[in-house]
């Protein structure tokens, strides 16, 4: 007879064990390996063990439905799913337990696939009986299993967006679309990022400014967007739905309210330096706008170079300025926000190629990077298009492209590729083509990714219609003769197995994509996990992309890998997609597990706070003693406070100090018994 | 398959990472370390298809061959791989695999039997200790030059070892 469902979610705990054992063959990735069948039977003899089984896919209606019906027909209470691992299926058999009436932190997983077929493909017999040896420890600890509840917090209906490139923008569009109010932060004076730079995209042609413009000018004009540019994000703590974040606004020097873009200042400022948007190539004043697209359209004061901010005299601008915007005193601003959710959309910088390198780059004029080529061939660029090279301003008529530069390199520590330098390459070889037909063009590469829609006919194109010449081979060495400028590459073209020297007037090195220095602050800020290149982790490389460990959070464009312009979009849209659902339903579900603290036991040594990755304890004076106190929701039941405590004052709920002394001790009584055999 | 085709053996392959060509098969075939060698502008030796040989494990095309020898251990394909390809390593063990199977380069071998024999790479000849004495150095060296008991040592080592069969014969 099925027991009264109340009863077992309030009491839990004290009523006596009745398990249900559900093991899983996932198809052949664990019954190929383990007997399944065998371990099954092995469990039903375990004390405390009523229903025993062994399912085909424990995750699929069928075997859910198994599930189920053993929890009402036999009573069970206590539920051990021996399949994947929890971070796959924890949430499906939560929720299975709980429609049958249970609570659903009465179900543990015991990992049989990541931790012991997949481990041990070829030792049957043995990850057999280790198999049989995990679900044991399990029925051991989910006797001692309590009922938990989730606690609800409430969401702020207000999001924020970092770092305002296409990803960003996008996305801080979308939600501010569907109504919520929207702070966009981005650090440079314009919002735009390194699309605003690029001349054309592939692998269509569109020109980046072109289609970028408008997006940004939307953002502008946009109700409940909020553009914070020339800030950056200082602070952030809180959690899901209830984050704090302090905005730094640095000062541009010129009121923003008073400023209207005429650009009357800029005319008569008398400081000339390189332009950062240009990649150094052409100049700025010291009073300027980095593009004449530029969003917000207010000039800015770069102090370093201010005549009259290093203390000279000078005033110009302030003595053009007809609105009187100039305001050479202004100092940094701090904004606190609250928000409900966050968006990371930090973008990438390009690998710098390294000092004294075999390809020379900080040595020769006439090696670029392609970053620098796209400004050099963008119409809005210092030459206006105008291809040049940098030793004598002469047009280039044999240019080489070398291709994974700071991409696929584990001498570097760069294994990843970087999804869009082929693309671009041809791209830009493409422009220079259609340019000067007679330009000699060579890409030397190692394999060609041509994947996306569209790639492969821009590979065609460029091959059968513009003549490019791709040649396999990555060069070894790159030597620039001092009175020409022109560099000679010897590489050998590894389809022939013939090593050649050719001469070149300007070399491309296709330059990878790295994640950019803004994002490593966020990153801390929020203890965000990174993949082994660095970039933001997604919570599920295939399921949830945009997600990260930190509810609330969603990352997208290049923040979270090497992507093009396509896809960045998508992603950002995907993330306001994520957020708004998030503040639609205005509640956000926090889990249980969190860490808990016996105050008889804490003497208040604090031990807790320093270990805490996630500031989730505090220490506290409770009636004059001090005690340490958990914040849950910002506790993350990552266990490192339990495992540091000693006094032993902490347990980590459903993973707490006895429960794990009994898994041990399971463990260790099959040893016994193996021994005295 | 035709019969005069080459035949790829991952058994070999697999023994050549096992005797401390570990990264063999991170190679991508770029073409870096033949661009590189030195060796290579003089000769055919092309390190490339040599460490291609190895990853297919075409066992007879290397063992025989001269480009196994050419190799000076410079390692500047060791230095410029973008893979961590540890080059020159996986030569060497191609190397000793191959003397083991008794092919050896006769300049190598000469080289060996020297210093199986004298305990030294080079012999010391009389303008050697000429020029040793102007420096104000020992005409002789202290090495087993000068003592002979550790001369004897030597060859027992080459003949415990094995080394001394190894590299017999002209």
């Amino acid at each position: 007879m099925a027991m009264p469902n109340a009863e077992l979610k309030d009491n839990g705990g004290g009523t006596e064990p009745k398990i249900g054992v559900f093991v899983c063959h996932c198809g052949t990735n664990i019954g190929g390996v383990v007997d399944c069948e065998k371990v099954a039977k092995a469990a039903s003899t375990i004390e405390g063990v009523a229903v025993s089984k062994d399912l085909k896919y424990a995750c699929s209606d069928l075997g859910q439905d198994e599930i189920q019906k053993a929890i009402k027909e036999e009573g069970l209470n206590r539920i051990v799913v021996a399949s994947c691992s929890p971070r796959l299926h924890e949430f499906t058999f939560r929720n299975c337990v709980e429609e049958a009436g249970l609570n659903p932190y009465f179900m543990i997983m015991v990992n049989l696939r990541e931790q012991c077929s997949w481990v041990h493909m070829k030792e049957p017999e043995d990850a057999t009986a280790k198999a049989s040896d995990l679900i044991r420890m399990g029925v051991e600890r989910s006797k001692l299993l309590s009922s938990l509840s989730p606690r609800e917090v409430a969401v702020e209906p207000t999001c924020l967006v970092i770092g305002a490139g296409i990803a960003g923008i996008q996305a801080a569009l979308d939600v501010a679309q569907k109504g919520f109010k929207t702070y966009l932060v981005e650090k440079e004076p314009s919002i735009g990022g390194h699309m605003a730079q690029l001349d054309k995209t592939f692998p269509t042609g569109d020109c980046a400014i072109c289609i970028l413009a408008p997006k940004m000018v939307e953002a502008s004009r946009q109700k409940n967007l909020e553009i914070l540019a020339y800030s950056e994000v200082v602070d952030i703590d809180g959690y899901v739905g209830n984050f704090n974040v302090k905005v730094r606004m640095k000062p541009r020097y010129v009121d923003e309210e008073k400023c209207v873009g005429c650009g009357v200042c800029t005319e008569k400022c008398p400081v000339k330096v390189p332009n950062e948007f240009d990649v150094g190539f052409g100049m700025r004043k010291a009073i300027y706008v980095p593009f004449p697209q530029a969003v917000p359209l207010k000039y800015t004061i770069d102090a370093e170079n201010c005549r009259q901010l290093q203390g000279k005299k000078c005033g110009a601008c302030a003595k053009a300025c007809i609105n009187d915007a100039i305001d050479y005193e202004q100092q940094p601003r701090d904004l606190d926000l609250k928000v409900g959710t966050i968006i990371i959309a930090t973008g990438f910088d390009t690998y710098i190629p390294m000092k004294k390198g075999v390809y020379s780059y900080w040595e020769s004029e006439n090696v670029i990077t392609a970053m620098e080529l796209e400004r050099l061939i963008n119409a809005a660029g210092p030459t206006g298009g105008h291809l040049i090279r940098p030793s004598d301003k002469t047009e280039p008529k044999r240019i080489a492209f070398i291709q994974c530069v700071g991409s696929r390199n584990h001498k570097l520590g760069i294994q990843h590729c970087s999804r869009v330098c082929c693309m671009y390459a041809m791209k830009n070889a493409q422009i220079i083509k259609e340019h000067d037909p007679e330009t000699d063009i060579a890409i030397y590469y190692n394999d060609i990714r041509a994947f996306g829609k569209g790639f492969e006919e821009l590979y065609h194109r460029i091959r059968m219609d513009y003549g490019v010449e791709f040649i396999r081979g990555r060069p070894a060495r790159l030597t620039t003769d001092p009175e020409t400028g022109n560099i000679t590459i010897r590489a050998e073209e590894t389809l022939l197995a013939k090593i050649t020297e050719r001469d070149f007037d300007l070399v491309v090195l296709s330059v990878g994509l790295l994640p950019s220095q803004g994002t490593m602050p966020i990153q801390k800020m929020l203890s965000l996990p990174t993949s082994p290149d660095g970039f933001l982790q997604e919570l599920h490389p295939k399921l949830r992309p945009i997600e990260t460990a930190i509810d609330g959070v969603f990352i997208c464009g290049c923040a979270q890998g090497p992507k093009d312009i396509p896809d960045s979009v998508a992603q950002a849209k995907a993330t306001a997609s994520e957020a708004s659902t998030l503040m639609i339903r205005s509640k956000h579900v926090v889990e249980p597990l969190t860490a808990s603290i016996n105050d008889e036991l804490c003497v208040g040594c604090g031990l807790c706070t320093d270990v805490c990755p996630y500031g989730a304890i505090e220490l506290q004076d409770k009636d004059g003693q001090i005690k340490a106190v958990v914040t849950e929701a910002l506790c993350h039941g990552c266990g490192t406070c339990a495992a540091a405590c000693p006094q032993r004052a902490i347990d980590q709920l459903q993973f707490s100090n006895r429960q794990i002394m009994s898994e041990i001790s399971a463990a260790l009584s099959h040893e016994k018994a193996a021994g005295g055999e | 398959m035709t019969t005069d085709a080459k035949q790829p053996n991952p058994e070999f392959a697999k023994k050549v990472v096992e005797a401390g060509g570990k990264t063999l098969n991170l190679c991508f075939q770029c073409g870096t370390c033949t661009g590189s060698c030195p060796s290579g502008r003089q000769t055919a030796f092309r390190t490339r298809k040599l460490v291609r040989r190895a990853q297919l494990g075409l066992k007879d095309d290397i063992m025989g061959s001269d480009d196994l020898w050419l190799c000076t251990t410079c390692f500047t394909c060791y230095e410029r791989c973008p893979r961590g390809v540890e080059i020159v390593d996986i030569i060497m063990a191609l190397r000793n695999m191959s003397v083991r199977e008794g092919h050896m380069a006769p300049q190598h071998k000469k080289i060996a039997q020297l210093v199986s024999k004298s305990g030294h790479l080079v012999n010391l000849r009389d303008e050697d200790k000429a020029f040793r004495k102007k420096l104000g150095l020992r005409e002789t060296p202290p090495t087993v030059l000068e003592k002979p008991a550790g001369l004897e040592q030597v060859k027992k080592i080459c003949q415990i070892t094995g080394f001394d069969k190894l590299v017999a014969g002209d």
